[in-house]
């Protein structure tokens, strides 16, 4: 029981975290922009397909086409700001219902692409590190799980200096925490939420490589990310870098747990009622006061 | 936020959502009103190889409308996809071959999108808008289930997969799984092959993790009996939900039991993560047994070595030596590039068929005519030779494989078996 409890605590702990990193962008974009961006999880599937297409055309692992996906997915994430969901929010009078129906049906016409470009059969990623295990005592931690960890510590680590120790993330910050002190300081809300919206597109390239590192994907598979991620940052309160980080493990150690104590068909009801009642008992999310 | 946007941009965002929309509908993608894909009534060019006819007469007449829907796009849109494939080249094979009764075929495919709504939905339509005279099966088994309601309600032929078990226990008269794809079915060939091992050499504890939908309940169902049969004691038997978070829990359950068969009845996704930790945590059973995901290309494609040894089942394979396989895989690598007919190609191809003999049969399109005719004859498609109950299925068989050097080989029975089994199976990496 013991030994069972703790592979699977280690697993799940990892895997939160590739949760956490998944989830980090959009709770940022929902915070700061009061965006819903429904087709968050469509961007990092796109991720995950470009990391697949650079390691099956030219053999380049998907973590060092990262840092060139990372600027693509920025830019991507302004265009989209600037372009979409700026004229939406002119028009709308609920903000955040219209941009959760745009980037609803930009996540479809995303889908349908990536099925035009790589057809809906699923997709696995095999790297050189792919079938790696490393042992600490009687426990086996999955190379690709630590990798997923890694890349989720160095991602919501920097977005945490950003936001703590530059000009522009205190900006961001502010924003967040108070619109219109922002504005009335002279910080230009356009150009703050139009950056912090392409790093949170950013992010969803490297929560999609890290996802694509331990699941299959196809180009549907963006719902089913999704509900992980409306998990993550509702539990961990919108907006929360930090909060985002620790509800990733969170959730990643009650999968871990309750794998062992109980049914694993009963892994969702026990995840999704322990929501519940972190909600009754913190509706603003684990680390807002 | 700033003042109103130029109209000029509002024109560029409005054109370019369009033009989106426009790309995706135009490829047969849209999410939208079902577009009906409608293939030539007259025999199409093609580069794949000729099917081996004489020069008979050209159909003439009226068109045979056949319709149904398959989700073309969305979660199952991978099998989906050549299921259509298999549809289209039977058409196109017919009408080469002079039509049926003489008349040439006409397919309305819609695309269900892989909602089960949707596909009763377009099925209804086909039947009292489009009025089709003639209906092809759904699929997966879940929408071919809901559909069976439909067409047993209109009195219409309906040959397709099923839905398992407990679809073609209605009480359904018109519906026929020719082959079907029955859960309950799915290792019979494996229990016929473990059967003829000693019982030294049998595996002894089976740890069973099975996908909480209807079809890893179907594949459950019969297994505790099975295997009891077998002299294999079950030491864990659990279900799990769909996306599956974290494989790594089932593996150490499996582990920790000292199982050293193992049976993950689930689909590709699931299964895929479900041997990666069975890998990386080196447990390594005498035999892993796997549901639907070992079956489909992307299982060998995507998997290479790491989804080699694993034993699946199977209603048809591209090795049979039934009459027009040979000339799918050629088809099927001709046209699609694929290296083998995929199994879906080859049952859509079969399931028009079944419906073809029973037309040919009848020598009409009365409904109850072709019902009562497949009823009371044998019929031999590229699938095999069948012959139906009152439920509309032949008797229980499938096929034991195993994926050999990244091929889906066949094992059981032995007439047709491609490659001896390998069995126990061999360390990881080897």
């Amino acid at each position: 029981m013991f030994y069972e409890l703790a592979q699977s605590l280690t697993s799940g702990l990892l895997i939160g975290s590739a949760l956490a990193v998944l989830s980090v962008g959009f709770s940022m974009a929902w915070g700061i922009t009061h965006v819903l961006n429904v087709a968050h999880c469509a961007f990092a599937v796109l991720a995950a397909y470009l990391g697949y297409w650079s390691l099956s055309l030219w053999g380049i692992d998907p973590l060092l086409a990262l840092p060139a996906m990372l600027p693509l997915f920025f830019v991507l994430g302004v265009a989209m700001h600037r372009l979409l969901i700026r004229t939406t929010a002119r028009r709308a009078h609920d903000l955040g219902l219209a941009t959760m129906v745009l980037t609803f049906g930009l996540g479809v016409v995303m889908e349908n692409g990536m099925q035009l470009a790589w057809t809906p059969d699923p997709r696995v990623l095999k790297t050189a590190y792919s079938s790696l295990a490393f042992s600490i005592g009687p426990l086996i931690v999955q190379a690709p799980h630590l990798v997923a960890f890694g890349l989720a510590t160095a991602t919501i680590g920097a977005l945490y200096l950003f936001a703590e120790r530059t000009f522009m993330g205190k900006a961001v910050r502010a924003v967040w925490q108070q619109p219109m002190g922002a504005a009335l300081s002279g910080i230009d809300l356009d150009r703050v939420t139009t950056i912090a919206y392409g790093l949170a597109v950013a992010t969803s390239a490297v929560g999609g490589v890290a996802m694509s590192l331990l699941y299959t994907f196809d180009p549907a598979t963006h719902l089913s990310w999704l509900v992980y991620v409306f998990l993550v940052v509702i539990l961990g309160g919108v907006g929360s870098i930090l909060g985002s980080a620790l509800a990733g493990l969170i959730i990643g150690l009650i999968i871990g747990v309750s794998s062992v104590f109980v049914p694993l068909a009963w892994n969702n009801l026990v995840l999704f009622g322990l929501l519940i009642l972190l909600l009754l008992l913190r509706p603003q999310g684990l680390l807002q006061r | 936020m700033t003042g109103h946007p130029s109209r000029r941009q509002m024109l560029w965002t409005t054109l370019l959502i369009w033009l989106a929309a426009l790309v995706v509908s135009a490829c047969g993608q849209a999410p939208a009103a079902p577009a009906p894909t409608t293939a030539p009534a007259t025999p199409a060019p093609t580069t794949a190889p000729a099917a081996p006819t004489t020069v008979p007469a050209a159909p003439q007449g009226t068109p045979i409308k056949v319709g149904c829907s398959l989700p073309l796009t969305g979660a199952f849109a991978d099998t989906g996809v050549w299921v259509e494939r298999g549809y289209r080249q039977w058409a196109e094979d017919v009408n080469a071959a002079g039509g049926l009764l003489g008349r040439p075929v006409e397919l309305t495919i819609y695309d269900d999108e892989s909602k089960t709504e949707n596909a009763v939905n377009l099925l209804t339509r086909l039947i009292t808008v489009d009025q089709v005279d003639l209906l092809c099966g759904g699929y997966p088994g879940t929408a071919a289930a809901a559909q069976m309601a439909v067409a047993e309600k209109n009195q219409k032929v309906y040959v397709s997969m099923g839905g398992h078990m407990a679809s073609f226990s209605q009480g359904f008269t018109y519906v026929f799984g020719a082959p079907p794809l029955m859960g309950q079915w799915w290792y019979e060939g494996l229990y016929s092959w473990l059967a003829t091992l000693p019982e030294a050499d049998r595996p002894k504890k089976a740890a069973i993790f099975t996908i909480n939908n209807p079809v890893g309940a179907a594949i459950l169902e019969p297994m505790p009996e099975k295997l009891g049969a077998l002299g294999i004691e079950i030491v864990v038997n659990e279900r799990y939900d769909v996306p599956l978070t974290d494989a790594a829990p089932l593996v150490t359950k499996a582990k920790a039991a000292q199982a050293d068969i193992f049976f993950a009845n689930g689909f590709f996704p699931d299964s895929v993560q479900i041997v990666k930790a069975m890998r990386a945590l080196d447990y390594n059973p005498k035999l892993i047994a796997q549901g639907v995901g070992s079956i489909i290309p992307a299982w060998v494609q995507e998997l290479g070595k790491d989804g080699d040894y694993v034993f699946s089942g199977t209603a048809v394979h591209p090795s049979l030596p039934f009459e027009g396989i040979s000339r799918l895989n050629e088809v099927a690598k001709a046209k699609y590039n694929a290296p083998v007919a995929p199994i879906y190609f080859i049952f859509g191809y079969a399931w028009m068929q079944a419906l073809q003999r029973g037309v040919e049969g009848a020598q009409s399109l009365d409904q109850t005519a072709i019902r009562d005719w497949l009823k009371s004859n044998q019929i031999t498609t590229v699938a095999g030779t069948f012959t139906f109950d009152e439920r509309g299925l032949p008797p229980p068989y499938n096929y034991l494989t195993q994926v050999i050097d990244g091929k889906v080989e066949l094992i059981w029975p032995p007439e047709v078996r491609t490659k001896d089994p390998i069995y126990p199976k061999p360390a990881w990496g080897q």
